[in-house]
């Protein structure tokens, strides 16, 4: 039986997940172009006509209900906001991703991300979750390079590790309250198993090294896919679940920081951005720690605004990339004017994960700040507005390196056509948004909360100004410290891999001598049951031989018993006879008579003594 | 004007700036300005990371 809430409403998911199944129909050519452009409008439609309050239910069990679809106000503004972005990615993608196998992973794993936002149940969010996480690591595996191949390894150790928590947290959930339904969990083990695992998905901190490592390796179009769907998925789930834990906005905060600072020592583009979502993402953490209406709001805008603002900064940098082949900031330079569409949209973007007005990141970060310096969190405050003079010293580390530092050698020109429409659309958003929040406001869970707030205030937006200006200086007069080098930075993995050699050390060392020790001595046992098998009458009576001598030592027997000389020699002979022969039997009623009288024996103590054996 | 007079002249605009700002929070108790106290403050910390973190560095293209 399905229930239908609303008939034009299909899962959006279903859409991507069977759109890229055909996808294999159209070849490689221009219908596969004009295949993909239908995919994402319908794509786009699906999410648009939804409304709150529908459902798709399918009852699997007595008891047990799948919820494909659950909508109401945090879904939706997450649907919305995957399908514009999976759109933009999909027509990014037309002219430089040549197998279709990438732009099946890409589907699927869009379509896999749609379906956990929309997912009513934990284990519908569950099947989802997983094959996100499969659906992107194919993103990275068909960058087809060595490095691609081991970090994906390392990427796929960490989320199945994360998968695992969370389907532990959902079996001990369901057991404890006998309810599978996507809300806040009760403490206990179920309630860190489920927070590790989330915690995998949105990187916090000591759970975030899988994506500075995997990001980077990610192919051009795979990247921009993978920088939106596994974290904001994961904030989403923490806002459903964990929204209103101190801890929680505290990791926010540890997130922003660590994150920011680990960015600006970055040579590597793409890992400097990586870096970054680990920061931003701390805000959206932040918000949900604090869990008031406008820290909700807050969270949701800064999910939305930093989509937008994270997937053109990737799909920029992929243009770079894919004109000059250089990723690296000390090779990169002098870009400007070779690629000015590709620099004015970089530009849009730094501005805006910079929260300089008139972006749409100022409105969403200051909402953010203005949550937690509500609740009187002043500490997370300052460090959330350290953080915006990071990320700000950040992108003017990477907008100068990579466009303006003087460069005569490079040779590059301007990306393919609909890769400029992808990034021109999402950078035309990211102002739109800046200049008239209200249409942001309007999708947010809490719309009527979210209209009070006055992104434009004079008094935040002159303080806003004056931390970017002084930004600004500090890097012009700093612009030594803050060079990109060639080196490599240490994060907590380096750890992480220094602990799996030694754990792949202690499996292929002493646990395998161990091993050894034990098989050569269970054989021995074996072979010498086997031996007393074979004639036990035989065996017992050297046994009990070898049991006497032991027990008094020969010397002493040789001396009481003059006889003992022939006992011994008998022994000898013993010893050298082969315990098959000659075979000494008893009847098998004998055996049975045995086996009888214990029997009885046993029954009497059991009778008079109750229990003897358990 | 060359290149490190430029900075120079910048640092001291900045340095006043910071003087004033910090004066105005202290005295007359205006945040007006107090984020030029945050940008100051934010890039002296950055900076300090930054030169910190070079202890967890090592020359070496930054590949893995």
């Amino acid at each position: 039986m399905i229930d239908i809430g609303g008939i034009p409403s299909v899962p959006p998911a279903f859409i991507y997940l069977i759109g890229a199944a055909l996808l294999l129909l159209f070849g490689q050519g221009k219908a596969r172009k004009i295949y993909l452009i239908a995919l994402a409008v319908l794509g786009l439609a699906a999410v648009a006509v939804l409304t709150p309050q529908t459902s798709w239910v399918f009852p699997v069990l007595q008891g047990l209900e799948l919820t494909f679809l659950e909508v109401d106000n945090f879904s939706l503004i997450m649907g919305y906001i995957f399908a514009i972005i999976g759109a933009a990615a999909i027509i990014y993608s037309l002219d430089i991703v040549k197998e279709n196998g990438e732009l099946i992973c890409g589907l699927l794993y869009l379509g896999s991300a749609m379906g956990a936002v929309f997912a009513g149940d934990f284990f519908t969010l569950y099947i989802f979750w997983e094959i996100m996480a499969f659906s992107s690591l194919g993103l990275i595996w068909y960058n087809r390079t060595e490095r691609a191949t081991n970090a994906g390894m390392r990427y796929i150790l960490f989320h199945l590790f994360g998968g695992c928590a969370l389907l532990g947290g959902i079996i001990i959930h369901y057991m404890n309250t006998g309810s599978i339904a996507v809300g806040p969990v009760e403490t206990g083990i179920g309630y860190f198993l489920l927070l590790i695992s989330i915690g995998v998905n949105t990187a916090f901190i000591a759970l975030h090294t899988w994506l500075p490592d995997s990001y980077p390796k990610a192919t051009l179009v795979g990247a921009v896919f993978m920088c939106v769907f596994t974290t904001k998925t994961g904030v989403y789930v923490l806002a459903r679940t964990y929204s209103g834990v101190e801890a929680v906005a505290y990791m926010g905060g540890l997130m922003c920081l660590y994150g920011v600072a680990f960015a600006l020592l970055q040579n590597d583009v793409r890992k400097l951005l990586s870096y970054h979502i680990v920061s931003q993402v701390g805000y959206m953490v932040a918000a949900i720690g604090v869990g008031t209406y406008i820290g909700i709001n807050g969270g949701f805008a800064h999910i939305f605004n930093h989509i937008l603002y994270k997937a053109l900064l990737f799909m920029c940098m992929g243009a770079v990339i894919y004109s000059t082949g250089r990723h690296n900031l000390t090779e990169l330079g002098g870009l400007a004017k070779k690629m000015p569409v590709t620099m004015i949209t970089c530009m849009i973007a730094a501005f805006s994960i910079s929260g300089v007005p008139g972006f749409n990141g100022y409105v969403s970060k200051g909402m953010v700040i203005h949550a937690v310096e509500l609740e009187g969190m002043h500490l997370l405050t300052i460090v959330l507005m350290l953080g915006s003079v990071g990320t700000f010293l950040s992108f003017l580390k990477l907008t100068y390196f990579t466009f303006f530092k003087k460069n005569d050698v490079i040779q590059a020109k301007e990306a393919p056509l609909p890769m400029l429409i992808a990034m021109s659309a999402v950078a035309f958003l990211c102002v739109a948004i800046g200049v008239y929040p209200k249409m942001l406001y309007a999708i947010l869970p809490y719309p009527a909360v979210a209209s009070h707030y006055h992104a434009y205030g004079l008094a935040h937006t002159i303080g806003t100004l004056e931390l970017l200006m002084m930004t600004a200086v500090g890097f012009v007069v700093l612009l030594a410290v803050f060079s990109p080098h060639e080196r490599i930075t240490y994060d907590l993995d380096t750890l992480y891999r220094k602990a799996g050699r030694g754990f792949i050390w202690l499996c292929e060392q002493p646990l395998v001598t161990v091993t050894d020790g034990m098989d050569k001595g269970l054989r021995k046992v074996a072979d010498y049951i086997v031996w007393f098998s074979r004639n036990p009458a035989t065996a017992s009576k050297i046994l009990a031989a070898k049991a006497m001598v032991a027990m008094a030592g020969s010397a002493v027997m040789r001396t009481l018993n003059p006889g003992y000389i022939q006992y011994e020699q008998d022994l000898a002979k013993l010893k050298q006879m082969h315990v098959d022969e000659p075979v000494q039997r008893v009847a098998i009623g004998t055996g049975v008579l045995l086996a009888l009288l214990l029997f009885i024996l046993y029954l009497v103590i059991y009778l008079t003594h109750g229990v003897v054996w358990i | 004007m060359e290149k490190k007079t430029w900075k120079g002249l910048l640092l001291l605009v900045a340095f006043i700036v910071i003087v004033l700002s910090a004066g105005s929070l202290l005295v007359g108790h205006s945040e007006t300005f107090a984020g030029f106290l945050y940008g100051a403050g934010g890039v002296a910390l950055f900076m300090l990371l930054a030169k910190m973190m070079t202890l967890i560095q090592r020359e070496g293209k930054q590949d893995d």
